[in-house]
């Protein structure tokens, strides 16, 4: 049992005129794996922080497993929490490290013994209980610190940023342990990344971040196929999602996106959205994902009132598929194109933009017109 | 082996070496000047051209000293023992309370702490000369005047040490602090299973410094105490080789100058590996 409420919780820091978390206010399920995105200094760790009592909440609410815990000490929290830098303690053998959370709840001898080694199994880190953190590697550290939390069986498994240190093939590797961790013990997780591959194949839902504020909570999939905002809309997905500026017109009692090159009919299932949007014309943003502009020739017989022409820049062969970059006007966009693509530099191509797929975003205020005002 | 010891052993190499060694031997003279001297009878003593090692070894010197007394009354033992008691408390004091107060200063967060902190750096540039009025005045004022206390409170007072801990501990990064207390550990947990074990360089650095301050000291003897079997063996040394003229001087303070050296040299020997560790890296990574 270990669900997480947090009630409009806000972090002002000393001598700070901005808060560095605004209006936190999600609840977090039993068993959920809860992944917070964000780029860096967007106040992440400091609502982790907050969540494991290490920093005082300034204003709202947070409660464990519905125990209000505002003022409760980190020790009596029942959360373990794996750091950065993973904090081992050097003085301590690997033994040592993850049986002192036990002893000092006053776990008994034998049991603290079971636990760990049970642990050190499941991580595959027997083999080091006797060695001292100085001499394992990066990875093996990780898993020290992972064994750490795993032995205290805590209600809530608090993680920051835990495997930035490690290098790309490791990270891929703990990654799915995590995950598989999590599917074996189904206790809640709270995750922090900056990383949004990590983001997208850990969590259950994914709370999306930018200067103290949730910007979109969501599964990865929903976070994926529909952004709330523009800034969603660009931080999650690689390559990042094409944006083109534009206006939204209307000719015959039909929907067009237009600017100076383009002119594409937006898809019908957008249509009620413009219309509830309940303004006329008006300047827009249209986010299209690369795998969504096509320059194959049966997309362009298919679809001729959604082509563009353009101009090739580069293209990347990434193996199993090729990128096209490609400049409209000003604008430049990803293409993701089939590995062997004939198309070379500096050719002029048609590409079909597919509206059904395509966002629209108020030129202002980002947000996507697919969001309603009720939310 | 033989051929990796070669490999290295390059012609520079080899002349910083003579140089080195040739440097250290040079240094090490005053000590084995003093080890020979306390063991010299006195005709040796007086030799000229003096001479480094002794040729006839007795312990005569010694059994002066123990039967030398001090202004008639009080005798030499008294004088080690006044000195040995008030190192070891001070000792123990200093460590306790540098290490705690490195630790609060180091990662707590509380009120004034900048204010503090300023105040110990500002404390770190007193001359002691300039404190001695004022300290008399504190110790009269208190009643404190004849008593082990006027030894040992100015010396707990240690800026030195407690900003040494600070600035050692500031190394230990914040999140193993929290990691534990995250592990369900109290302070005093956190303090003694984490903090202590990472800070023994320094801690080894505190004692020696503190314990040289400690056993060398002559000016508390000197401005504080008047009752003669109150004061210290730094104290009575000086006073004896400055005041007591004749040849008997000469003889007891040869074996003295040994005394008052052994114990830092014990100490030394003790926690020198540990304090060279504080000055290379000074750090836990
Ligand atoms: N101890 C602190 N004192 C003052 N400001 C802080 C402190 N810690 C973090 N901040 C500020 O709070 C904001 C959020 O920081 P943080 O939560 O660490 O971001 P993230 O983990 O998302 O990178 C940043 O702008 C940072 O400068
Ligand atoms: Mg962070």
């Amino acid at each position: 049992m270990g669900s997480v409420e947090f009630n409009h919780v806000y972090k002002y820091y000393k001598g700070e005129s901005n808060p560095s978390v605004h209006d936190f206010h999600l609840t977090i399920e039993d068993g959920e794996f809860l992944v917070m995105v964000g780029p860096s200094g967007c106040g992440k760790s400091t609502t982790l922080r907050m969540l494991a009592g290490l920093e005082d909440v300034s204003k709202g609410d947070i409660y464990i497993d519905g125990k209000f815990m505002n003022y409760v000490s980190p020790k009596d929290r029942d959360i373990a929490m794996v750091f950065q830098n993973y904090a081992l303690y050097p003085n301590l053998t690997v033994y040592e490290n993850m049986a002192l959370g036990l002893q000092l709840h006053k776990v008994a001898k034998h049991d603290i013994e079971l636990r760990v080694n049970r642990a050190a199994r499941m991580l595959e880190i027997s083999a080091y209980l006797t060695k001292k953190p100085n001499q394992l590697s990066g990875g093996q550290k990780q898993r020290v610190a992972l064994g750490r939390a795993l032995v205290r069986e805590p209600k809530v498994f608090l993680m920051d940023e835990p495997l930035s240190n490690l290098d790309a093939k490791l990270r891929t590797q703990t990654r799915m342990e995590i995950s598989k961790l999590h599917k074996q013990l189904n206790t809640t997780m709270v995750y922090v990344t900056h990383d949004q591959t990590e983001a997208m194949t850990m969590g259950t839902r994914i709370v999306v971040m930018k200067d103290g504020n949730i910007e979109q909570v969501a599964p990865p999939q929903r976070l994926y196929d529909s952004p709330d905002n523009l800034f969603v809309a660009g931080f999650i997905g690689t390559p990042q999602m094409n944006f083109l500026q534009g206006t939204i017109a209307t000719h015959d009692g039909e929907y067009f996106f237009e600017n100076k090159r383009l002119k594409l009919k937006i898809h019908d299932s957008y249509i009620p959205h413009i219309k509830a949007a309940n303004r006329k014309i008006r300047e827009v943003i249209l986010g299209i994902r690369p795998e969504y502009v096509a320059c194959e020739g049966w997309a362009l017989e298919a679809y001729p009132e959604w082509q563009a022409s353009a101009i090739i820049d580069m293209i990347e062969p990434m193996g199993s598929n090729t990128f096209l970059f490609a400049t409209i006007g000003k604008d430049t966009v990803i293409s993701r194109a089939e590995p062997h693509t004939p198309i070379q530099i500096g050719e002029t191509v048609k590409l079909v933009i597919h509206m059904d797929k395509a966002h629209l975003f108020d030129c202002e205020s980002g947000v996507s017109l697919a969001v309603r005002g009720d939310r | 082996m033989i051929r990796k010891i070669r490999k290295q052993m390059t012609l520079s190499r080899v002349v910083l070496i003579v140089f080195l060694s040739c440097i250290a031997v040079f240094m090490l003279l005053p000590i084995i000047f003093l080890f020979n001297n306390a063991f010299k009878p006195l005709n040796e003593l007086f030799l000229f051209p003096p001479t480094i090692f002794v040729q006839h070894p007795t312990m005569r010197n010694f059994e002066q000293l123990l039967l030398h007394t001090a202004a008639g009354v009080v005798p030499f033992s008294r004088y080690l023992f006044n000195s040995l008691l008030i190192s070891g408390i001070t000792l123990v004091a200093v460590v306790l309370v540098s290490t705690m107060a490195g630790y609060v200063l180091s990662k707590h967060r509380f009120h004034f702490k900048r204010l503090i902190m300023a105040l110990i750096m500002i404390s770190l540039m007193f001359v002691p000369e300039t404190v001695m009025i004022p300290r008399y005045l504190m110790m009269s004022g208190l009643k404190l005047t004849d008593t082990y206390f006027a030894h040992i409170l100015p010396f707990i007072a240690a800026p030195v040490a407690v900003f040494l801990m600070k600035q050692f501990i500031d190394q230990i990064p914040d999140a193993l602090v929290e990691s534990a207390k995250l592990d369900g550990a109290t302070d005093m947990t956190v303090f003694t299973r984490i903090i202590i074990p990472l800070t023994a360089p320094a801690v080894a650095t505190v004692c020696i410094i503190t314990f040289q301050a400690v056993f060398l000291d002559t000016e508390t003897s000197m401005n504080y105490i008047t009752n003669e079997t109150m004061k210290t063996m730094a104290y009575y040394v000086t006073a004896f080789t400055s005041n007591v003229p004749g040849v008997a001087a000469v003889s007891i303070s040869a074996a003295v100058g040994l005394l008052m050296f052994v114990p830092n040299l014990i100490l030394f020997l003790l926690f020198q590996r540990k304090m060279i560790q504080t000055m290379l890296h000074s750090g836990v990574k």
